[in-house]
């Protein structure tokens, strides 16, 4: 009786699911990989990660990759925008009110750039004729707490973009040797400028916002490049736009790879009967640190796990070192002070007297 | 980019009317993500009255103090052009922090990593104060620091404003001398001591960083020494 009755409530559930799930639409969290109380910088990260490995250049042999792709992209476009996200969480995708503004290509070119996608960043110039833009470098300054927790830098690119305008202009301009017949048999050789005519176009200056992404664990120099966001080329292509990443440094904390060095100091008595501390991170979180034995200036610690994520694989961080220093009193002792010093090491049978005789 | 249509100029008479006006403004305001300079921003900047941008190269003057030379470039896409804002050695800005009017700031050439800079030197072609470009990987000396002198409280990247050299007072200009091989129909850039129209600057190109959120947990260490 009550498999029966269990059996029946199973299917009741099921067909529930079933019919939410189907009326409720896409489930932009899942196709994100985020939880629902995710920040808007986990949504950012989540996105530019999927969108390397899911990009349909990427997957020429999966008949689906299309529409996985153009998911993601739904996706992105409803939780990173505030009111959106809301309405999704609310009603459900069919409670969105509009339908989808930007396309994806806006946004995967928000992330990684503009001009046709290459992957690794590296240009595969079919015709090495088409000239190109130069290319922009330009230091990005990141704190050490951003390469501990990572962070998105919003960057607004403004830069001319070609548009049509009337008439014509001279295009492709080069030099040409040219030769005329001065008279029978003489002949001279001139050097000529030759230009085709092309549409015309004016340069007129757009805006548009880039997503740079400081990774947990980035290093000094590496660099994020955006294809196309470069110096533009009249006659050509446009070249690129990287971020070179440079670490600050920090007051408080060293960097050394992976590794973070810091120095605390501790009183001359703390020193000698030992001490128990928070120090706080980088993130804001408290490492405890306790110490029952004589601590030696100059002594340290180590706390495995405590240090920076590495880059290649955010589930291994290094070590924080604590490097101890001890601060003896400001003021000199004066002679009662002195002698009662001497006595209570004496009494105590402290090793703390005369080493040589 | 702000929609300046001619509706701006109807005078609101009904609630339609009222409504284009109302987004005719909010248009102007919402037309761009980031109405102001921030330090950190990479920017070309243009010479109002010549029509020149502040451009630098690997060409050293071949008089007055024989650093490298600073000109105005007619060309629009001239990557040469590029300088990064940047706080000076005493007051550090950080990254997406706006420029306030009377902030001093330096500009430092992205390319050859020299700034922005002037000494008592001649220039070569009007004879008024020699504007250089200085320094190492962004390291220079305090000739590198320029006032910004803007109206509001922040530099707005609208708006036409000037920058008077700290250590002399003077301003940087243009006034439309023209230089001859290798550097021909470039423009001389010089700093002189009145204001004038000469004077007038304003951020064109670039990639300008937005404020950003400090992640968790981030503090303020200004009351702090170093440690190292």
């Amino acid at each position: 009786m009550a498999t029966k009755g269990m059996n029946l409530c199973n299917v009741c559930c099921l067909l529930l699911y079933v019919i939410t799930a189907v009326l409720a639409g896409r489930d932009f969290y899942q196709i994100l990989g985020v939880s629902k109380s995710a920040s808007i910088r986990d949504i950012k990260k989540a996105y530019r990660k999927l969108a390397l490995q899911l990009h349909p250049d990427r997957n020429p042999d999966d008949p689906k990759a299309q529409d996985k792709f153009a998911d993601l992209g739904a996706a992105y476009e409803v939780l990173s925008d505030e009111e959106k996200r809301k309405q999704y969480d609310t009603y459900g995708e069919d409670g969105l009110k509009e339908g989808h503004h930007g396309s994806h290509n806006d946004i995967f070119s928000s992330f990684f750039g503009d001009f046709g996608f290459m992957f690794g960043g590296n240009r595969q110039q079919q015709d090495r004729n088409i000239p190109r833009g130069n290319d922009i470098t330009l230091d990005l300054e990141v704190t050490l707490e951003e390469v501990y927790s990572g962070n998105f830098v919003e960057v607004v690119r403004v830069k001319p973009v070609a548009k049509e305008a009337p008439g014509k202009r001279k295009c492709n301009c080069r030099q040409e040797m040219r030769t005329t017949q001065l008279g029978p048999g003489r002949f001279q050789m001139t050097q000529e400028m030759v230009c085709d005519e092309c549409p015309n176009v004016k340069l007129v200056n757009e805006e548009r916002t880039l997503e740079v992404e400081i990774e947990q664990g980035v290093r000094d120099e590496m660099e994020y490049p955006f294809i196309g966001e470069g110096e533009p080329h009249i006659d050509g292509e446009p070249g690129d736009l990287r971020f070179r990443i440079k670490v600050l440094k920090h007051p408080l904390f060293e960097r050394r790879g992976d590794d973070l060095y810091t120095n605390v100091t501790i009183s001359l008595v703390e020193a000698l009967i030992g001490f128990e501390m928070d120090i706080v991170h980088l993130d804001g979180h408290k490492v405890h640190i306790v110490r029952d034995k004589i601590t030696k200036p100059g002594a340290r610690m180590w706390k495995k796990g405590e240090g920076l994520p590495n880059f290649d694989n955010i589930n291994i961080r290094g070590s924080l070192i604590i490097t101890f220093d001890v601060e003896f009193p400001q003021t000199q002792l004066d002679e009662p002070q002195k002698e009662a010093l001497i006595k209570m090491f004496l009494s105590l049978g402290i090793q703390a007297l005369k080493r040589h005789s | 980019m702000g929609n300046l249509g001619s509706g701006c100029a109807v005078l609101p008479r009904s609630l339609p009317t009222i409504l284009i006006l109302l987004s005719c403004v909010f248009g102007l305001s919402l037309g761009t993500e980031l109405s102001f300079v921030t330090c950190g921003s990479v920017l070309k900047l243009l010479n109002i009255k010549h029509n020149v941008r502040l451009h630098s190269h690997d060409v050293r003057y071949g008089s007055g103090s024989g650093q490298q030379s600073v000109t105005g470039v007619t060309a629009v896409e001239d990557s040469n052009s590029y300088w990064s804002v940047r706080g000076t050695s005493d007051a550090l800005c950080h990254r997406g922090t706006p420029v306030k009017c009377e902030q001093t700031i330096r500009l430092t050439h992205v390319n050859t990593g020299r700034n922005l800079h002037s000494h008592y030197f001649a220039s070569p072609l009007s004879s008024n104060q020699e504007v250089s470009a200085f320094g190492d990987e962004g390291e220079g000396d305090h000739l590198d620091e320029w006032t910004v002198l803007c109206g509001g409280s922040v530099w707005k990247r609208e708006e036409a404003v000037r920058f008077r050299h700290k250590a002399t007072d003077a301003l940087l200009s243009v006034t439309g001398e023209q230089y001859g091989r290798p550097i021909h129909g470039q423009r001389e850039v010089h700093a002189m001591s009145s204001p004038s129209q000469h004077s007038l600057w304003k951020a064109m190109e670039g990639i300008f960083m937005k404020p950003s959120e400090n992640p968790m947990g981030s503090r303020d260490y200004s009351h702090l020494h170093t440690e190292f």
